[in-house]
This record gives structure tokens, C-alpha cells and sequence, in this order.
């Protein structure tokens, strides 16, 4: 049993040594930016996954304790790193892209972006212009 | 009423009036006559035992081993200052309260009277000559806000300054003069002090204390030459000078030398400076009052006058003519406060103080015209008021000294002096009040309403009672005072008739002499107009000029406002310093044995040093500078972890974070690159300034890390008692919360501060100004993206904020025995709030929620200052913590700390700061067009005009 264990939690730490790796040599070698994203993406969420499941194995079967920070450190990660690559993207394409380039939106917008058709909200403007300073006592 | 309290009840009390000006000015000015009764009641309830001849002591060790002592006692002496001080104090209170205007920021008023009310009662009650000098500083440093309350007028910023000036460096000599008499007698204490006079007067270092301690009272009671800054204090509101020049600031160096007559007196050292100097000031201010058009300036004159009178009576030296001078301090302070505010009441009525401009307003304002006339009468020597009596015993007191072996001298010179006083008393009778009415008042005069004239009206019904009854009013009072000026049992006869006797007849003469002075007043004014003088003023501003210049040069040179050279300068005398206990010290290699190189740390080093290096290239570069700044302190943060340090990783890293946060919403509104603005030369020079120092530290700490600690550190001590002492097993936070609780108190009050700080730059900066235009038409310098708050990233954050909560929660929870504590909660709550902010737009944001962030800094400091404050009642000094263990029903057993409490304030006043810093750069953004979205997510509205255009 243990050293079924023990197999499972090496080929997890291994497998995820091999994402790093190549996470790590995709960013350098695939040629821009939207291609290059996807090498760290897999680092981060297989690479680093692998890592922390094979940690929680770990310590659940040699230690007798489940640790539950590595279920929340791998939540925030599988919840923020899609989010980075979506933002490195959008960044990209707004410095760099071509708007005929992109698919249509099918919206009055440029960008597709979640709009609620039935309710139009203008955003408002709350800049107040400061009042003229009182006329300066003559004394 | 111990002494020490009533010592303190002014200083006390002067948080009040600022406070409760907004309840009004009535509240305001009933607060401060309140305080100064309640001190003054402490003061009369010592006074029966004082008059029995008893000494009321109060003693708290201070600075034992300095001999500072706060000891305080109360004799004859200074229970009749105690009194006046406090007494006309409260009189000037109620005349203030009707005589500012409602333009005067009366809460201010108040306060610095107080202020300087408990430094004259500190002076006149303190038994340790080192307190005394204290209070004597803070006087000179009250008495300049007061003069200087007209803060518009020149004249009262030049007459405080000059006062300042003055008396403060009289200050100086007398804190030699104190120090010096303490190392004669071998203690600082007063009544030690007192009962040495002979130790004292055989001491060769008599005279020169005997100098410097008369420097300190000349200057203070504007003696010859000295005198020149008192009627310059007269730019001050009158309120003020009535206080100061009648019964306060200029009686405590009268005081002083009454206090040091036992030891100092009776030497011909102390009669030929004293009773000299005195004399040669009462003549001469005397005159130059009668010439004075200034109510106010001559009133000022004859106040030096009378200084100059009592100042020659204690030099004198005999203890009848002490008792003479008693006498004539209680009739001068009241016949002056009148007068004083008389003047003020003249001014206030009629909007002029000039002489020439006035007269006949005996029938507009009868009130103030008996009141005037009752004090000025008994300023004249007019029987039977009180000035009277006590001019009488002086010049009897002149007849019988001797000055330089000549008889004539100081009684002809003190009947010239009390004849010029007669003469300008009666000018200011009849030159104000009497004579025709004119039509060309600058404001038609009436008497003012009953609050104004009441204190001075009951001044002078004192100065009738005490000239018709003195023995019954104050013949007690006299007798216990003199006794303890003089030391000894004081007799005390005053009476109006002594029978043909010298005084009499000189007092004749100097009424006669007076009244013909006065009806040829007119050609000799023109002669004194004629004679040239010399101006005190232009030479005092001819004497500071070069200090100041002086001074000026050297501020400016070290302070021209160019930061890198402040931080040039220090760099370079620290690199110089360090380089000298170098090379003058010896020097061993460190015994210590390197630890080998590791590959993973070395990898950490390699980063750093990159990220270090890249950042000298790009720095120009604002948005990759940061980029390296976060990878800095992320290698930072990953060092410490290397080096079994979490708390300070997760601190390290959580700063980290907000920092760059912050810094690029910051950012957005800066130029993106960094402009050359200096040469290359200086360049170099900043750069070779920087290496020296980083290669220097680095030399330090290799050095410092290749040997065993010289000493035993602290660290053994906190390891071993963190869980007995403090409760805790995470050292690093007990640290923090307890044993140096009191170090994380202030710092958690600069962030506060800090927090505060940045806000009222930013608000400064949007009230208008450059930098609110620049914002106005700010035009974005870069395109903005399509959608501003994107759907992703605010359903995102929208799920992390409760888990972020809740390992906020978890890490200030477990703080106390584990990695974390309020400073890193605090850190991972406001970086879990902000990115809300963030997601959905501060105005959006800040719409849903009602945490005032200003409060939340407010709280949190009260929160830890209450904690520390928690220990005194269990009678532990403060900040002590306490903890104990628990057991509720269905849970384990578990353990409570007070440190908790602490540590929830510094949790507050961090996320207070974070947040209110956020705020204040929302609010440029909004300054600069920022829309506030009505859904937690939209586009970018003025992008739309340009895309559809572009289709």
C-alpha cells in the first residue's frame, strides 16, 4: 500500500517537474506573445498542481494530518492564473492588435463583453469642479 | 489641593478652551475662568495655614539622578504671586471673553493663557531650582505666543520675537547662574538653597552667579538696559498686557529676586547692581512715559517704572524695605491691571489709544473715567489710596540709604522719579478724559457693557479699600509674605500719617513738581521732540541682523530643499565616519567559517543581483522599474523563507503586493518614462555615493557575520520567556504585541499618520492650483481598453474576497503562536478589499460599503492605546499583557491574550492606511474624468465614439 503511495506521489512530483520544464523552455522559445502564453499557464496550473496534490498525499498517508492548505493554494491558483492569461491577452490585443483581424462581436462593441440589453446604464459622472476661491481680503 | 495639581491644572485645563469653542464663546471662556478658580480655591485653601507661618510641600522624583525633582512648596511668598497670578487671572479671563472680537479665534486665546498661567504658577511654586528654570523657559515661550496672538500685525510678530529674544537669553545666563549656585550648596532644592547664605556669599563663585541670575530677572522684569523690549510686548491685545505687565511675566523676575533675597541680598555687590539699576529705571522710564502719546506705551513706560521701584527697594538689602516692596507689588498689580484695561476699554470704545486724539470723554464714559481716575490717582501717589502708602515707605526707605558714601543721591533721585509719575498719571487724567468734548472721536465712545468694566471697576475698589484700610485688607498678607522673602519674622506698620517726617514733604514736592511738569507740558514736549534719542528697536534689529544673517546663510546652505543633496551629505558623514572608526580602530578577520554555497540560494542571489542590475539600465523605464522593484522584494521575501524567517516573508511579501498595487494606479497618472534632468558628471558622483555606501553596509555586515556576537543577545531572553511572559509561541509576534509593544505602538501611529498624510496631499492638491488644472483636462496618454471592469475579473475576485477573509481571519488568529498577527491580516484584507476596488471602480465600490477609512485609522490606534491603558488598572505599568486559558462547552480548551487586543489595532490602523491611501488616488482619478459605472462591470464609455467610428 505504502509504496503504491509512495509511486503515485513520485510520478506526480515528476510529471510536474516535467510542466515546469517545459513551461519554462516554451516561454522562451515559441515565437510571440499569444503562442508564448500558453507555455506558464501549464506551469502554474499542471506543474505547480501536481506539486501540491502530491504534497496533500503525502502528508494524508505518511503523516496521518490532511492538510487543507494545498486544496485553497490550488483554488486560487486554478481561479487566478486564467484570469493573468486573459489579461496578458486582452493587453496584448489592445496594444498590438488589428480590430478587423478579430472575430466579429456580434455587439455594438468593439469588445465582447457581458451587457444586460434590457437595462442600459450610463456610467455617471461624479467629478466636481472645486468652487473659485473667495477674493482675498485686502488687509 | 495637592501643589503639584494645582501646578498642573492650567496646563491641563488648556485642552479645554480649543475644544470648547464650538460649544460657543461663552462655554468657551466659562471653561477657562473655571479651570483658574478651581486653582486658584486649591491655592486659598492652603492659606490659612500658610498665614499661621507653615510651608506646604509636594514632592515627585522626576529625574532623581539629575537632582530634577518635580518638588513644589507653597510659604508667604508664593501664595501672594500664586494669588495674583491666578486672581487677575480670572479678571482678564471675563475681560477677554467681551473684548475680543468675534473675529479672534478665541479657543487659542484661551489656551495659550492657560499655558502661560501654569508656567508662572509652576515658577512661583517650585521648591527645585531646575524646575523652576523650566517653567521660567516656558514662560518666555507662552508670553511670545501671547504677544504674538495678532498674528496679521508686524508689530506683534516683531514685538513677540523681540520679547522672545530678550527674556530667552536672559533665560540662558540664569540657567548658569541656577547651576552654578546648586554646585555651591550641593542640592537643586530651594529651601536647601535658602537656609545657605553664608556658604553661599563666602563662595568665589558668588558673583558670577550673582551676575547670571540677575541677567535672567533684569531681563525678565525689563530693567535698564534691558527695558527697551516691554513696550514693543504692547502690540499684544490689551487683555494680554494687563496680564503680563501687571501682575505676571514681568513680576517673575521681581519674583525671583524676592525668592533668592535670603542668600543673594545684603552685599555690596548685590545693593550697588540692584538697588542701582532699579534706580536709574524708575527715573528714566518714568520720563519717557510722560512723553509717550500711546495710552498703551505710556502705561508700558510706567510699568518699568515701577518694576525699576520695586527693583531698588529689594536691592536695598534691609528687610523693612523688602516689606516696602510686597507691599508695592500687590498695589501695582492692582492699580496697573486696572489701568490697563481701562485703556483697552478707551481703544475698544473709541478705536484710537492716541493721547493727542483724545480728551473730553469724561461725560461719554463716566464708568471708565472713575475707574481710571481711582488707579491713575493712586499710580500719582494720590492719598489715601494705596499707592500712596507704599510710595511714602519708599521714599522713607531712600532717605535713610547711603549710595557711595553720599546722602543726597538716592532720595533726590527717587523724588525726580516720583515726580515724573506724577506727572503722567495726571496726563492721563486730563489729557483723556478731561477738556472739551471733540467731534472728531474715530468712533463715538460709550461706555462698553458691565462684562468689560466689572474687572476693572473691582481692581479699583481694591486699590480704595486697601489705601483706606491697609493694615485690615492686607497688613496680614504683607507681614506673611515679607516674613518669607526676608526670612524672618517681617513687622509690618503702614499708615497714612507718620508725622512731619522727609517722605511727606518730599511727596509734596513731587505733586507740586508734577503738576507744573504737566501744565508745561506742551514746550517741553517740543524739547524732548527736538532732542535726538536713541531708538531701541532700530538697534536691537541692528544687533540681531547679523545673526540672523548669519544663520539664514547656513539654513540655506543645508537646507535648499534638493533632497539628494540632504541624502548626499548624510550618506557621505556616515561613509566618513565609518571609514575613520576603521582606520583609527584595529581590525581582525572575522573567525567564523563561511558556509559553503548552495545552488538554490545562489540561484535567489542571481536573481536578485539581475533584477538589481536591470534596474540601474531601465529605470527610465517607470512600468519595468516596478516590475524589478516586485521582483526584488519577491526574491526578498523568498530569502527569507531560505532563511526560517516566515513572519517576515509573509510581511515582505503581503507589502509587496499592496505596494505595487498601489503604485500602479499611481503610476497611471505619471509620466511613463523618467526624464535625464542632471548631468552626467553628477550622475556619477550620486552613483560612486551609492556604491560607497552599498559596498560599505555589505563590508559591515560580512563583517559582523563572520564573528560570534560580542556581547549575549537579547534573543536568549525573548526565546525564554515569550510562552511563560507573553503567552505565545511565535516569538517574532510576541516581540511585536508585548515586549516591544510599546515600539509597534508608535510605528502603528506613524502608518496612521502616514495614511492621514497622504490624504491631506491629495486634498491640498485638489483645492485648486496647477496640479487640479493639469487633472481637469487630463487626457489619457495611452489607449484605454475596450472594457474597464471585466466580467471575469470581478466575478473572480467576487469569490476570493470571503476565502481571503477567512485566511485574514486565520492568520490574525493564529499570530500569536504561529507565522502571522494583525500586521500581515491586516496587509492580506486590504489587498483582498482593494482588488474589489479594482475590479468593479472605486466609486462603484466605495458606494457599497460604510467604513469610514479615516475612522478605521482613528479606531485603531484608540484600540491599542486602550489595551496599554487596560494594564494600569490591574496596577501594571503600561502595556503590560496578560493571558489565560478557557474552557467553553463543546469546545477544547483554549487560550485568550490581551496581546490580541493590541494586535486587533494595528489589524485596523493597517487596513485603515492601505485603504485610505486608495481612496485618495480614486480621487485624482475622479479629479481626472473617472466615470463611476452603475454595474459592478462595463466598458469603457468614451472608447465608444472612436471604435464605432473605426467600423
Amino acid at each position: 500500500m505504502e509504496q503504491i503511495a509512495e509511486i503515485v506521489i513520485s510520478l506526480l512530483l515528476v510529471a510536474a517537474g516535467i510542466f515546469g520544464l517545459v513551461g519554462s523552455y516554451g516561454l522562451l522559445k515559441l515565437p510571440d506573445t499569444m503562442s508564448r502564453l500558453h507555455a506558464p499557464t501549464k506551469a502554474t496550473t499542471l506543474g505547480v498542481g501536481g506539486v501540491l496534490i502530491a504534497s496533500m498525499l503525502y502528508f494524508w498517508i505518511f503523516r496521518d494530518t490532511l492538510s487543507w492548505h494545498e486544496l485553497l493554494i490550488t483554488m486560487f491558483l486554478l481561479l487566478t492564473a486564467p484570469i493573468t492569461a486573459n489579461f496578458i491577452a486582452k493587453a496584448h490585443l489592445h496594444r498590438f492588435g488589428n480590430a478587423d483581424d478579430l472575430p466579429d462581436t456580434q455587439t455594438d462593441h468593439i469588445w465582447a463583453t457581458f451587457e444586460d440589453e434590457a437595462e442600459e446604464l450610463q456610467p455617471v459622472m461624479t467629478r466636481t469642479t472645486p468652487k473659485p476661491a473667495p477674493p482675498k481680503a485686502d488687509h | 489641593m495637592s501643589l503639584a495639581l494645582i501646578a498642573a491644572l492650567p496646563f491641563l485645563g488648556a485642552l479645554l478652551p480649543g475644544l470648547l469653542i464650538r460649544a460657543g464663546r461663552n462655554a468657551c471662556a466659562t471653561v477657562t475662568g473655571a479651570v483658574t478658580a478651581l486653582a486658584l480655591l486649591g491655592i486659598l485653601l492652603h492659606a490659612p495655614a500658610v498665614m499661621r507661618g507653615e510651608v506646604i510641600t509636594a514632592q515627585i522624583e522626576w529625574l532623581p539622578a539629575l537632582g530634577l525633582n518635580a518638588n513644589f512648596f507653597l510659604d508667604g511668598l508664593g501664595m501672594l504671586f500664586a494669588g495674583l497670578i491666578l486672581g487677575i487671572g480670572l479678571l482678564i479671563i471675563l475681560y477677554a471673553r467681551f473684548y475680543l472680537s468675534t473675529k479672534d479665534p478665541m479657543g487659542q486665546f484661551y489656551t495659550y493663557l492657560l499655558l502661560f498661567q501654569g508656567a508662572m504658577v509652576g515658577i512661583v511654586l517650585s521648591d527645585n531650582i531646575l524646575l523652576l528654570l523650566v517653567f521660567w523657559e516656558l514662560t518666555s515661550l507662552s508670553s511670545f505666543l501671547l504677544i504674538g496672538y495678532w498674528k496679521h500685525l508686524p508689530e506683534g510678530r516683531q514685538g513677540a520675537r523681540m520679547a522672545l529674544t530678550v527674556t530667552g537669553a536672559g533665560g540662558l545666563a540664569m540657567i548658569g547662574g541656577m547651576l552654578i549656585l546648586g554646585n555651591i550648596v550641593g542640592s537643586y532644592d530651594l529651601t536647601v538653597i535658602l537656609q545657605n547664605k553664608d556658604l553661599i556669599q563666602a563662595s568665589d563663585w558668588y558673583f558670577p552667579a550673582l551676575i547670571l541670575i540677575l541677567l535672567g530677572a533684569f531681563t525678565k522684569s525689563a530693567q535698564f538696559p534691558f527695558h527697551f523690549w516691554l513696550p514693543h510686548a504692547m502690540a499684544a491685545p490689551t487683555p494680554v498686557s494687563a496680564y503680563l505687565h501687571s501682575a505676571t511675566m514681568v513680576k517673575a523676575g521681581l519674583f525671583l529676586m524676592a525668592r533668592m533675597w535670603p542668600v543673594l541680598a545684603g552685599t555690596p555687590e548685590w545693593f550697588y547692581i540692584v538697588a542701582t539699576t532699579g534706580l536709574i529705571t524708575m527715573v528714566m522710564a518714568a520720563k519717557i512715559a510722560l512723553f509717550k502719546d500711546d495710552l498703551k506705551a505710556l502705561l508700558a513706560f510706567s510699568t518699568v517704572s515701577h518694576l525699576g521701584l520695586i527693583t531698588m527697594l529689594l536691592g536695598f538689602g534691609t528687610a523693612e524695605a523688602a516689606t516696602v516692596a510686597v507691599f508695592h507689588i500687590i498695589n501695582h498689580a492692582t492699580f496697573k491691571a486696572a489701568l490697563f484695561m481701562s485703556a483697552g476699554i478707551v481703544d475698544h470704545e473709541t478705536h484710537t489709544r492716541d493721547i493727542k486724539r483724545l480728551g473730553g470723554l469724561r461725560h461719554l464714559m463716566p464708568i471708565t473715567f472713575t475707574i481710571v481716575c481711582v488707579a491713575a490717582l493712586s499710580m500719582a501717589g494720590i492719598p489715601p489710596l494705596n499707592g500712596f502708602l507704599s510710595k511714602e515707605l519708599m521714599l522713607e526707605e531712600t532717605v535713610h540709604t547711603v549710595w557711595l558714601g553720599n546722602h543726597w543721591v538716592m532720595p533726590v533721585l527717587a523724588t525726580i522719579g516720583a515726580m515724573f509719575s506724577v506727572a503722567y498719571s495726571f496726563r492721563l487724567i486730563a489729557h483723556t478724559f478731561l477738556g472739551p468734548v471733540r467731534d472728531d472721536y474715530p468712533s463715538k465712545p460709550h461706555d462698553p457693557g458691565f462684562g468689560m468694566w466689572a474687572a476693572p471697576a473691582l481692581l479699583a475698589a481694591m486699590v480704595i479699600a486697601i489705601g483706606v484700610m491697609p493694615m485690615t485688607t492686607v497688613g496680614e498678607l504683607v507681614r506673611t509674605t515679607a516674613s518669607a522673602v526676608i526670612g524672618g519674622e517681617a513687622e509690618v506698620y503702614i499708615s497714612h500719617w507718620h508725622g512731619f517726617v522727609p517722605a511727606l514733604w518730599m511727596s509734596i514736592i513731587a505733586v507740586g513738581a508734577g503738576l507744573v511738569l504737566l501744565g508745561a507740558h506742551k514746550p517741553l514736549e517740543a524739547m524732548w521732540l527736538s532732542t535726538p534719542r536713541p531708538e531701541a528697536k532700530a538697534i536691537f534689529d541692528a544687533i540681531m541682523e547679523p545673526f540672523a544673517n548669519a544663520a539664514r546663510a547656513v539654513t540655506d546652505r543645508l537646507h535648499d530643499g534638493a533632497l539628494a543633496r540632504y541624502l548626499a551629505v548624510a550618506t557621505l558623514t556616515i561613509l566618513a565616519a565609518g571609514y575613520f572608526a576603521y582606520e583609527t580602530g584595529t581590525h581582525t578577520p572575522g573567525t567564523r567559517a563561511l558556509t559553503p554555497i548552495e545552488p538554490v540560494p545562489a540561484i535567489g542571489w542571481l536573481l536578485l543581483m539581475g533584477a538589481t542590475g536591470s534596474l540601474f539600465t531601465y529605470h527610465r523605464n517607470r512600468l519595468l522599474a516596478l516590475v524589478l522593484v516586485g521582483v526584488i522584494g519577491l526574491m526578498v521575501s523568498v530569502g527569507f523563507v531560505y532563511l526560517s524567517a516566515p513572519d517576515l516573508a509573509l510581511t515582505q511579501i503581503s507589502v509587496e503586493v499592496a505596494t505595487v498595487m498601489l503604485l500602479l494606479l499611481a503610476l497611471n497618472f505619471l509620466p511613463k518614462d523618467s526624464p535625464v534632468e542632471s548631468t552626467a558628471g553628477r550622475r556619477g558622483r550620486d552613483g560612486f555615493i551609492a556604491a560607497a555606501a552599498g559596498l560599505g553596509i555589505g563590508a559591515l555586515i560580512y563583517a559582523l557575520m563572520t564573528r560570534d556576537f560580542a556581547f549575549p543577545t537579547i534573543a536568549e531572553y525573548h526565546l525564554a520567556n515569550s510562552k511563560p511572559g507573553g503567552g505565545g509561541t511565535n516569538v517574532v509576534n510576541v516581540i511585536l504585541v508585548d515586549f516591544r509593544g510599546y515600539d509597534t505602538f508608535g510605528e502603528i501611529t506613524v502608518l496612521g499618520i502616514a495614511g492621514l498624510v497622504i490624504y491631506a496631499l491629495v486634498e491640498a492638491l485638489l483645492r485648486g492650483g496647477p496640479a487640479n488644472d493639469r487633472l481637469l483636462a487630463w487626457v489619457p496618454d495611452q489607449k484605454r481598453a475596450g472594457d474597464r471592469h471585466p466580467l471575469m475579473l470581478v466575478v473572480a475576485t467576487r469569490m476570493i474576497l470571503p476565502i481571503a477573509l477567512m485566511v485574514g481571519v486565520y492568520i490574525f488568529l493564529r499570530g500569536h503562536n504561529e507565522p502571522g498577527g494583525g500586521f500581515i491580516a491586516g496587509l492580506v484584507v486590504a489587498i483582498a478589499t482593494i482588488m474589489q476596488y479594482m475590479a468593479s471602480g472605486f466609486g462603484w465600490a466605495a458606494a457599497r460599503q460604510r467604513i469610514d477609512y479615516h475612522a478605521l485609522i482613528g479606531w485603531g490606534v484608540t484600540i491599542a492605546g486602550l489595551c496599554g491603558v487596560g494594564s494600569w488598572f490591574a496596577a501594571r505599568p503600561f502595556m503590560t499583557t496578560n493571558y489565560g486559558y478557557f474552557k467553553l462547552p463543546f469546545l477544547e480548551k483554549f487560550e485568550l491574550a490581551t496581546a490580541a487586543i493590541f494586535d486587533l489595532g494595528v489589524f485596523l490602523t493597517v487596513v485603515g492606511a492601505v485603504m485610505l491611501a486608495l481612496a485618495s488616488i480614486s480621487r485624482i482619478a475622479i479629479r481626472a474624468g473617472e466615470t463611476v459605472n452603475v454595474e459592478p462591470f462595463d466598458i469603457q464609455p468614451d472608447e465608444e465614439a472612436a471604435t464605432e467610428g473605426a467600423r
